[in-house]
């Protein structure tokens, strides 16, 4: 009874997705109505998942446990889904069947919920696979439209590779362990062993877009819906990040030297995203360049989290790996919900020229998110830099610490582009679109409210994950 | 009672929240809620001001202290001593000045007013805060509403000015947030507690990393003062933003960088503060020499009040590193006092500005004859400014000179002392530059665009009734400031160990 609860949200997401595929059965004629339904069943798992606690899921051999990462991140991706699929319900899509991209959406929230569980490699290399299949196609969806097909279509080749990186580093692990246990994995001193956990690293470094790893995501993202990239490029984050942290957690020790590895990744995502960003007309463009941008920061806490420090307990290298997956959501919210308003008001950043005129309230709440993202108190940015670089010091990176703040100042000017097209500019068009609907404003609203709470009450979120600053 | 911080510091942000929801039919209700919460304010500050006991003016009075994030160890530290209430008491009377002072705003009024009340919570909060973490969330909240006071009300070049002032700012204290970690870091110490990191720091805790925080402190807080070469987003930003948002840059957001000084750079790492200090010395002397002298170079009046202050606060700095009573004493008076007579002289700038629609010196002669209250207003703004003796300006300049003077018996006497001859110069310079512009303003036959103004309204001098006021009192009667401000300073340096 114990496994069915725990893995019970897990279950319930799967329900949902299958019924909300097959939705015109029982709610012909109205399109919507698979939206609200995903919305109803992620809430719910998210309720499951928040009171089902910890331990491990004894059905499955050990193979799936439930921790304080695995709890924070199935709570934050199914409610950050279900605000994602509230914004569908509220604003509809462009083009495509709402009913099939919702389902998609909750078959790439099943995966990502699995690979947080995962506790073994063949079935994080399985979890990983299930959430970002459906992603693809979210990425294509425009099927008229030949540069989605193209993103698409990059964006699934990159991501081939970067998983036949993870599976061939994996294969060394496992024959090197003996069994595909990731809490077993053993890896030969020397050599062997670390050229085993860099490619693993590599493949997730690529699936999450890092440097030097990140040149599909811009093109990508540049031809893909624009609500199609507000979910794939911020929610599977959180959970792309946790099993980084995991696999971070089980090779490091074994593997000297895998922390420069991860180092060398966030300084070039650092200053690939923040310097790549600032030409950038588009907006898909501009965050998927941030994207990777705050990927680097991610990686400063990885990197904490996998230095091996004379007298450092566990403690402290918990901090880090911990700091990265809270950073994962106070980086996944805001920028999830800028690209939301983008997807109502065009793509472009002209499009967003006079906003604060035609629609004082997303100015102003987009104000919120971009101001967040740079990483100004008392919002969710500020938090998760905050424990980020506090995890890095306590490392004795004090030096990458002090890169990766002053990124966040160069970022600071290319998100200024946005509130300056809004505030300052003259705008090109006068009227938006069409006015979203009201869920799509109720989305916005919880987006923004995620965006303070994170900044402000991020005790319960500590203490969930169980960080603490060493 | 216990909750009185708390109120006076988030008063303005119920304002805001009030403002903000106003219905959109009636602008004009904006100023009138946002004036009433300022006031409400000033009131709750003036009782705070009321409860104080000087006597113990060196302790932290009325603190709230409760944990925030305990994964972190970061609590909700508030508290005053004779220091931060006389800074709080400045920025709680700017603050509704400020309001009452931007009366005839017509352009998007609402969100005019409710980023003048966001302003006051960051402002009210960075000098009462004694957590490091707090401190610095209440530092870095002034940095957005200000941006768009700047962006959206300012001048011709606003948008420039505007993001000029925030990355520049935002680099600063970006430093000092690694440095507040650091110390956080450091062995033996696990706190954010301000007066829990002073004490460590005297006790000699942070040794070895003390030089390079320092800096990373010095970077945030120079910044902010501004020191010479740090100073130039100063004239852009002060120049570009309307009058109000002026006031409060010169009159709260510089003392902000000084504050942070005091606070924490001296307690909390006092032996790299005084390796560091001759080098700060000197740094505040050339502040003062080179503000003084681009004000004289000057033909905008807002330009010379901006350069002005560069000067000024070179003062200040160089009362800071004389780590002596002497000197601190003179810091906090002449901080009070420039944003006393700074803000009075920004306002008044603003009356002229409005009027004429020019801020050149050539264009303005003879505002005296126009607008005889207009131009007897900005010259007593300009005589205190200069340190008239018997006005404000004095006391501070007086008291910093002195206290660098005192300094002088110290180690390298040729030093402080060569500082302090040039640092008097300063003050000439300063009398020569302000004189000069009363006498081409103030006097004179009138110009074609002062002709036809129109002397300043019951309202404006209200404004200024009050900053007029303090002058008066604080030069004539030094007590009435250094009363609160001198067991402070005294309590700081003993236990610095540097009285």
């Amino acid at each position: 009874m114990g496994s069915i609860a725990l893995i019970a949200p897990e279950l319930v997401v799967l329900a949902t997705a299958v019924l909300v595929l097959f939705a015109d059965v029982f709610a012909r004629g109205r399109e919507r109505a698979a939206a609200w339904i995903g919305v109803a069943g992620l809430v719910a798992a998210a309720a499951l998942a928040l009171f089902g606690g910890r331990g491990t899921v004894a059905l499955f051999g050990g193979q799936l446990a439930v921790d304080g990462m695995a709890l924070f991140a199935r709570v934050a991706t199914t409610l950050l889904a279900a605000v994602f699929l509230l914004w569908v319900a509220g604003a509809g899509l462009k083009r495509g069947s709402v009913r099939e991209f919702s389902s998609l959406v909750l078959f790439a929230t099943l995966g990502g919920m699995l690979m947080v569980s995962a506790r073994d490699w063949v079935v994080l290399l399985l979890a990983l696979e299930t959430a970002t299949m459906p992603a693809y196609v979210l990425m294509g969806f425009d099927r008229k439209d030949d540069r989605s097909l193209e993103g698409a279509m990059k964006y699934f080749l990159l991501s081939m590779v970067a998983s036949l990186l993870f599976l061939y580093g994996m294969s060394f692990v496992i024959g090197m362990s003996g069994t595909t246990l990731l809490a077993k994995s053993h890896l030969e001193p020397g050599p062997a062993g670390l050229i085993a956990a860099v490619f693993v690293c590599a493949g997730l470094l690529a699936k999450l877009s890092a440097a030097p790893f990140q040149w599909w995501s811009p093109d990508a993202y540049a031809g893909a819906p624009a609500a199609s990239v507000a979910f794939v490029s911020a929610v599977p984050k959180i959970t792309g990040v946790v099993a980084f942290a995991r696999v971070v957690q089980y090779l490091a020790p074994q593997a000297e030297g895998l922390w420069i590895v991860l180092v060398v990744g966030a300084i070039a995502s650092m200053l690939v995203g923040n310097l790549a960003a600032y030409p950038q007309q588009d907006l898909r463009r501009l965050m998927a360049y941030s994207g990777v941008a705050h990927v680097g920061y991610l990686l400063v806490g990885l990197a904490a989290g996998a230095r091996p420090i004379a007298g450092a307990t566990a403690a402290g290298a918990h901090a880090g790996l911990t700091a990265a997956v809270f950073y994962s959501l106070a980086y996944a919210v805001p920028s999830m919900a800028v690209m939301l308003v983008a997807a109502e008001e065009g793509d472009r950043l002209d499009d967003f020229k006079g906003l604060a005129s035609r629609r004082p309230a997303a100015a102003w709440l987009l104000v919120l998110f971009i101001v967040s993202l740079v990483g100004i108190p008392p919002l969710a940015g500020f938090a998760g830099k905050f424990y980020l670089f506090g995890a890095a010091i306590g490392s004795g990176l004090t030096w990458l610490a002090l890169i990766a703040v002053l990124m966040s100042v160069v970022s600071a000017g290319f998100y200024f582009r946005i509130i300056h097209a809004m505030f300052f500019a003259e705008p090109v068009k006068t009227a938006s679109a069409a006015a979203p609907g009201r869920p799509a404003a109720l989305a916005l609203a919880a987006c923004a409210l995620a965006v303070l709470a994170i900044g402000i009450a991020a005790s319960p979120l500590l203490a969930a994950l169980g960080f603490a600053l060493p | 009672m216990s909750n009185l911080l708390t109120w006076i510091t988030f008063l303005p942000l119920i304002g805001a929240v009030v403002v903000s929801v106003l219905p959109k039919g009636r602008p004009q209700y904006a100023k009138w809620v946002a004036a009433a919460f300022a006031a409400v304010d000033l009131g709750l500050t003036g009782w705070l001001i009321a409860g104080f006991d000087r006597a113990r003016g060196g302790a932290m009075q009325f603190a709230v202290d409760v944990p925030w994030v305990p994964q972190a160890a970061i609590r909700y530290h508030l508290g005053v001593d004779g220091i931060s209430i006389t800074m709080l008491a400045l920025a709680a009377l700017l603050g509704l000045l400020a309001v009452v002072g931007s009366w005839k705003v017509t352009d998007r009024p609402k969100t005019y007013f409710v980023m003048l009340l966001l302003l006051q919570v960051g402002m009210n909060g960075v000098f009462m805060a004694l957590d490091f973490v707090l401190f610095y969330v209440f530092w870095e909240l002034v940095l957005v509403p200000m941006f768009f006071l700047i962006g959206m009300w300012g001048g011709a070049r606003r948008e420039y000015a505007s993001i000029k002032f925030f990355i520049y700012t935002l680099a600063g204290s970006v430093f000092m947030l690694v440095g507040i970690l650091a110390l956080y870091l450091a062995p033996n110490s696990g706190t954010f507690d301000m007066l829990a990191l002073a004490k460590l720091g005297q006790a000699g805790v942070f040794r070895d990393i003390e030089g390079w925080v320092f800096l990373l402190f010095f970077l945030g807080f120079a910044v902010k003062v501004p020191i010479w070469p740090l100073h130039t987003w100063l004239p852009d930003a002060h120049v570009e933003a309307p009058t109000a948002a002026s006031v409060l840059l010169a009159g709260i957001l510089l003392k902000m960088g000084a504050y942070g000084f005091i606070r924490i750079s001296l307690p909390i790492l006092p032996h790299a503060a005084r390796a560091w200090a001759p080098w700060i010395a000197l740094l505040a002397v050339i502040s003062i020499i080179y503000g003084a002298a681009v004000a004289f170079a000057q033909t905008d009046l807002k330009k010379l009040v901006a350069y002005s202050s560069v000067s000024h606060m070179g003062f200040v700095m160089l009362g800071i590193a004389a780590m002596n009573p002497e000197g601190l004493n003179g810091a906090v008076a002449a901080m009070f006092s420039h944003g006393v007579v700074t803000g009075m002289l920004f306002f008044i700038v603003g009356m002229v500005y409005e009027r004429t629609h020019t801020r050149q010196i050539a264009d303005l002669s003879g505002l005296s004859a126009a607008a005889p209250v207009t131009g007897g207003l900005l010259a007593f703004a300009s005589f205190a400014s200069l340190g008239l003796p018997g006005l404000s300006g004095f006391v501070g300049e007086f008291l910093s000179l002195l206290g660098a003077w005192r300094a002088s018996t110290g180690t390298s006497p040729l030093f402080w002392s060569g500082l302090v001859v040039i640092a008097a110069v300063g003050v000439l310079f300063a009398a020569a530059y302000m004189l000069w512009m009363v006498l081409r303003v103030v006097l004179g036959r009138p110009s074609e665009a002062v002709r036809s103004v129109t002397d300043a309204s019951g309202r404006e001098i209200g404004v200024l009734l009050p900053l007029i006021a303090l002058t008066l009192i604080v030069g004539i009667w030094w007590g009435s400031l250094l009363g609160f401000v001198d067991p402070a300073v005294k309590a700081l340096l003993a236990a610095t160990g540097a009285a």
